[in-house]
């Protein structure tokens, strides 16, 4: 057992390091409703890295990627978080999603055209899974695709596609066997998103943005060639990379935590207390802060140790699944202790306060443990995956 | 960097795993209030004690993790006995060449020690401890105390002038505990800062909870598999499946940061005390909490004292109490962040 990284892998972070420091963009992220400038400002960002040829750090050489083993991307993104790099957000489908999904899958043609757009910042990818009556159990979309000559007819309804309304592409998955069972008659299909009959409408969540969009397919017609594996095997394609969506990528969000507890101990030097004093002299909010760092160093060496389980047997493990649900009721506590810290500030929105911050983070965070499946839903999988209980 | 078990450690750990197997082996057993000599011997035999020490001081060669791999068992099967102190000892008697026979002895299982946690200098700072610590873990069955003080550390043998020892029952039926006076007792200095053993028995109670922790996971799941209600196994039922994932998280939550820490202490990395006070709190809590639901599980059944549940739950509240409870670690990480 060993924690230490190996003299090449330390070569590998110093150049990372180096880079990013020289290259992280000095401009703070757009914020607010702009999605627009918020778009424009990750692409160009993109677009960077990839000159830089650090764009896709996962991606096998020969599609333009870095081929980091799984140790380099640790560092990676480690170091990605520690020169304070822009989050992965309206990038993150194509990148983490989208493009491994197409690398596992797709076509030659497919792959030679949308896989450099993706790296290069060319084009945002947005996702369409979720339906309104098909969320947890994602198996049960019901959007139908019909084969009409060389063209699929599309209609139905997705949602919670995160920035559909800025994005060109869209993986989606449609119903093209409404006879089989249900997880057989499903297709992946790549959806451009100014296809006539797509109608993208806005939805306003509760911390007051409108990343989530409805998108509605009124007789969409997607060439069949943008079907992605076999027709009526999407269920698998969709599947084939879902450990992509979290993986390595998810070490920059624990740093940033690990970061955020650090703030908040700073916080709490500087507030006023419950009972007078500082807040940090307060013995209960002091000891939440210790355990909150204790239980993000913890996740860091769980981390570790999922991927040096994979490295070691080749293979993704089960305890991703562990790590996931830990991480998003983490963020939750971690959130909530910043909030009792606060006192009255995290609910006055003064415009000069941190108040604002931390409570919007509060609020933005409680979707952690709904998206991408709901801490239930991971509770199942760990229970049956992980521990072998029964259905 | 690796934090995975390599095949070497595995076949350790599985070795380990079925002696203690076979020496205990019914629940009821592990209720017998005396450790088994016939494992204590064994235990010797197979250089158990000296995992962490250098070839040439007669120990496996091994270090930290291998020393956390043994607890983690020690744990699971809730075997009685001072193993804690008996493993420091070596560790403390190592590196002074006048007591070559006494780490012979401690090695080869003829001598058992005991701890006396004295953080605060109840028995003085003085060469010769004068006072009284209550509630020392097996301090009844031991030959010899590994007395830790605020700096020190001394070696007082247990039988000896100026050294009564009260042993009476704890919470815990697999572990009892002692009342030590000394009164102006001859001891010897083994070493004049007590932390690096401290930090040390840190991580081991940390694994020995986590062994707590596996257990009854494990010890849940498989009730949970094969208990029939409602004409259905109860781990079907999301109530019960739930806690058991919630008892997975803070296991491998647990074994991460142990591990992580055992790692850190063994290589010397400045961070290394911080984890291995929070590798105690996350381990405990993860006993704890495990132990409690591990009862729940089991319904009935977890209630009575013929199952073993409570064992598991018992013993973990003995940790809990050993080398400083959560709040106090709590309280000491959080406390350069109070400064100034």
């Amino acid at each position: 057992m060993e924690i230490r990284f190996s003299a090449a892998e330390e070569a590998f972070r110093a150049d990372a390091r180096a880079w990013l420091e020289a290259n992280v963009p000095r401009a703070r992220r757009p914020v607010g409703a702009d999605l627009r400038s918020l778009r424009d400002y990750d692409l160009a960002w993109q677009r960077r890295m990839f000159e830089g040829g650090w764009a896709g750090v996962s991606w096998p050489r020969e599609y333009g990627g870095r081929g980091a083993s799984l140790m380099e991307q640790v560092i990676w993104y480690e170091e990605y978080a520690r020169a304070g790099a822009p989050e992965v957000t309206t990038t993150f489908v194509g990148l983490n999603h989208a493009g491994p999904t197409l690398i596992a899958c797709g076509s030659a043609e497919q792959k030679a055209f949308h896989l450099p757009r993706i790296l290069r910042g060319d084009v945002v990818w947005c996702q369409g899974f979720s339906e309104p009556n098909a969320g947890s159990d994602l198996a049960s979309l019901q959007t139908r695709a019909v084969i009409e000559g060389e063209e699929l007819v599309v209609s139905g309804q997705k949602i919670w596609t995160s920035f559909g309304n800025v994005a060109e592409f869209q993986e989606l998955l449609v119903r093209t066997d409404p006879e089989a069972p249900r997880h057989r008659g499903i297709s992946w299909v790549i959806c451009a998103m100014d296809t006539p009959g797509i109608d993208i409408r806005p939805i306003k969540t509760l911390t007051g943005d409108q990343h989530f969009c409805e998108v509605f397919y009124d007789g969409v017609r997607i060439p069949l060639r943008n079907v992605v594996g076999r027709l009526n095997d999407g269920w698998r394609v969709a599947m084939a990379t879902l450990g992509f969506e979290r993986g390595t990528a998810f070490l920059s969000e624990q740093i940033r935590l690990a970061r955020r507890v650090e703030d908040l101990a700073a916080l709490a030097r500087s507030v006023p207390g419950p009972r007078g004093g500082r807040a940090i002299d307060d013995d209960e909010l002091a000891r939440r802060l210790a355990l909150a760092r204790a239980e993000v160093d913890a996740m860091r060496a769980m981390t570790y140790r999922s991927v040096s389980l994979a490295v070691r047997t080749g293979v993704p493990g089960a305890e991703a699944s562990v790590i996931r649900l830990f991480f998003s009721e983490l963020v939750q506590r971690i959130d909530l202790l910043a909030l009792d810290i606060l006192g009255p500030a995290a609910v006055e929105r003064r415009a000069d306060g941190a108040g604002a911050r931390w409570a919007d983070a509060y609020l933005g965070g409680l979707s952690q443990t709904i998206g991408g499946g709901t801490k239930d839903i991971q509770r199942n999988i760990i229970g049956e995956r992980v521990l072998g209980l029964p259905r | 960097m690796d934090l995975t078990f390599s095949p070497e450690q595995e076949s350790i750990r599985d070795a380990i795993r079925g002696v203690l197997a076979d020496r205990i082996p019914a629940p009821r057993a592990r209720a017998e209030l005396a450790p088994d000599p016939g494992l204590w011997r064994e235990a010797a035999a197979l250089g158990w004690f000296a995992l962490g020490l250098p070839e040439a001081a007669g120990g496996a060669g091994y270090g930290l993790p291998e020393e956390t791999i043994l607890f983690v068992e020690l744990g699971r099967s809730l075997a009685a006995g001072p193993w804690l102190g008996t493993v420091l000892a070596t560790h403390a008697l190592a590196v002074i060449p006048t007591l070559r026979d006494e780490l012979a002895n401690v090695v080869g299982g003829r001598t058992r020690v005991a701890v006396v946690d004295d953080p605060a200098d109840a028995l003085g700072e003085a060469t010769r401890p004068a006072g009284t610590v209550c509630g020392v873990a097996d301090g009844d069955v031991a030959d010899v105390f590994l007395v830790l003080g605020g700096r020190g550390v001394r070696w007082v043998a247990a039988g000896g002038r100026g050294v009564r020892v009260t042993g009476r029952e704890s919470l815990d039926p697999t572990r009892r505990v002692a009342d030590v006076s000394f009164a102006d007792a001859p001891a010897e200095l083994l070493a004049a800062e007590a932390i690096p053993l401290r930090r040390t028995a840190l991580v081991l109670v940390a694994a020995e909870a986590l062994g707590i922790a596996e257990r009854t996971l494990e010890a849940s799941v498989a009730h949970g598999k094969t208990r029939e209600q409602f004409g259905r196994p109860i781990g079907s039922f999301q109530a019960v499946k739930h806690r058991c994932a919630d008892m997975a998280v803070r296991t491998e939550v647990a074994r991460s940061i142990v591990l992580f820490a055992a790692v850190a202490l063994r290589d010397l990395e400045p961070e290394a005390p911080r984890h291995a006070q929070q590798a105690k709190v996350l381990a405990i809590s993860a006993a704890l909490a495990n132990g409690h639901d591990n009862v729940q599980n089991h319904g009935g059944m977890g209630f009575t004292w013929e199952a073993d549940a409570h064992l598991y739950l018992k013993r973990a509240w003995m940790l809990e109490h050993a080398f400083g409870t959560r709040t106090a670690h709590l309280d000491a990480l959080a406390a350069p962040w109070r400064a100034g």
